[in-house]
């Protein structure tokens, strides 16, 4: 009996752990689609209704919600607290923030981290275009992100439950 | 060097003039302007300045110059090692990193947002404080379009004085009727602080005159006289004004009368030849006009061409003359418009 439960539990706990891993390979994907959504909607704040950025970060976030919404709610909380925090600074916390919610690549934190150089200090069609350049980055990355799913999602799925049968087969 | 001794008073008092009036009233402005600066500027000026941080009139910073602020009619600055001091050059040097850093701050990191300021040279922060801009002009077709490459700020700071007016009131005011009214001073005299104070006594009405306020149209072409932020006034004009802010004067009174009847149009620094269109079609509809104007004496402003015409038609029933004599806002003179005899 204390033998088909530790089966169980280990077959289990390994299982899940796969489904884990496989999971991360959907949230990055799912994020930086996200992420699009949320400069498309700070492009519409910018371009037609000059939104100061501490509002159209705040306005694009609520809007978006979920995880990828931290990015723009804390930059704009930190842009709004006048503490002397750049739009670039408050953007990278706000980065740094996302990071430890989603496990992104080196590449995808850089493209967002470049984005925030540029970000508030220039005339709108310079910020439109940093906008569409950050846009198209995210897409290769997404478009990368989407490949790396498709081969190793459903591979980390299985390897989960395989070990957990590997590893009871052993032990029993 | 020569160390600064400054007068520590306490906040809400203000030297000579206008302002010297008991019942004289300053608002609390000092968080808002101090707020659109870098950290290091600002602790900097709050460590060494304190309670004299009330009587800065103008922060001015450069690249790679010295910070140098104005108290009244005195420069000072601040050395690095923190010792206030008159020796300009010897003042804390600022970087171009510095410059930027605060331009990003002032304008909340949302340049684009303030392209039409730019256009004019400017940003209005909270608490109705405007920055000026020094830079690099980017033309579109032979017009300017924006700054680009600023290497100088000039923060300049709004006063609001409640009461500044009452000794001007009782000229503008009589017998429950309004009198056309110019304001004249050299500039920083305190034009702008007694046309905002005055335009808040005719809104809102003066008890110890009888007269219950009338609407009020004011015209703020630079936003410095309500300093409008986010559709809001930052300083108290009246509960009977409508602003049309960062409008053209002219065009602007035209508008107001036409679509909010105010009894009472009131504007800053006239002085161009579209003025005058605007100034008669008020005075056809029976609105009166509180308007100021760059200048030292009658003298000057009869050699004016656009002033010289309105004072020959008689269009102003009131002169208003300032001078900083005894402090901002010193009144020098009231002229009766249509004798031109002095009345005080």
């Amino acid at each position: 009996m204390f033998k088909v439960f530790g089966a169980i539990l280990v077959i289990g706990g390994c299982g899940y752990a796969g489904l884990k891993m496989g999971w991360i390979y959907r949230l990055r994907t799912d994020t930086l689609r996200l992420m699009q959504n949320g400069l498309n909607l700070l492009e519409t704040e910018i371009s037609y209704g000059a939104t100061p950025l501490p509002l159209a970060l705040r306005r694009a976030g609520e809007k978006l919600g979920g995880e990828t919404s931290i990015v723009f709610l804390h930059s704009s909380s930190l842009l709004q607290q006048n503490v002397g925090f750049t739009a670039s600074e408050a953007w990278s916390a706000g980065v740094q923030r996302l990071k430890q919610e989603v496990p992104l690549t080196k590449e995808e934190t850089s493209i967002l981290l470049l984005f925030g150089n540029g970000l508030g200090s220039s005339a709108r069609n310079e910020q439109l275009k940093n906008i569409a350049l950050a846009k198209e980055q995210l897409n290769l990355a997404r478009e990368q992100a989407a490949e790396e799913r498709a081969r190793h999602e459903k591979m980390w799925q299985y390897l989960g439950f395989c070990l957990g049968a590997v590893i009871v087969l052993v032990f029993i | 060097m020569p160390r600064v001794v400054i007068n520590r008073k306490p906040a809400g008092t203000v030297t000579g003039g206008l302002s010297s009036k008991p019942g004289a009233q300053q608002s609390d402005s000092r968080s808002s302007w101090l707020a659109a600066m870098t950290p290091y500027l600002r602790n900097t000026l709050q460590a060494h300045l304190g309670d004299c941080l009330e009587e800065i009139e103008e922060i001015r910073l450069r690249i790679n110059r010295p910070l140098i602020i104005r108290l009244g009619q005195k420069e000072i600055t601040i050395t690095a090692e923190g010792e206030v001091t008159a020796e300009l050059s010897c003042g804390l040097v600022l970087t171009p990193q510095e410059i930027g850093r605060n331009l990003e701050i002032l304008s909340q990191s949302s340049l684009y947002a303030w392209e039409d300021e730019l256009q004019n040279g400017y940003l209005t922060i909270p608490g109705g404080h405007r920055v000026g801009l020094a830079g690099r002009a980017v033309l579109d077709k032979g017009a300017l379009k924006t700054l680009k490459d600023i290497s100088g700020l000039n923060y300049r700071i709004g006063r609001e004085i409640k009461g500044c007016a009452d000794k001007v009131v009782p000229f503008v005011v009589r017998r429950d009727q309004i009198c056309r009214t110019l304001i004249v001073s050299p500039p920083q005299c305190g034009k702008t602080t007694l046309l905002r104070d005055l335009v808040r006594q005719l809104s809102d009405g003066v008890a110890s005159l009888g007269f219950g306020g009338v609407n009020v149209g004011l015209v703020d072409e630079r936003s410095e006289v309500a300093g409008m932020c986010q559709n809001q006034p930052q300083f108290d004009i009246g509960m009977r004004t409508d602003v049309l802010d960062a409008c053209p004067k002219a065009q602007g009174m035209i508008m107001l009368i036409r679509a909010m009847s105010p009894r009472v149009v009131a504007t800053d620094e006239i002085g161009k030849t579209e003025d005058l269109d605007a100034l008669n079609h008020a005075l056809q509809a029976g609105v009166c006009v509180v308007t100021t104007v760059h200048a030292g004496s009658l003298e000057e402003i009869r050699q004016r061409p656009v002033l010289k015409d309105l004072l020959r038609n008689r269009f102003f029933e009131c002169l208003v003359f300032l001078s900083r004599r005894c402090g901002v806002g010193t009144l020098e003179a009231v002229y009766d418009g249509d004798t031109l005899e002095r009345v005080r």
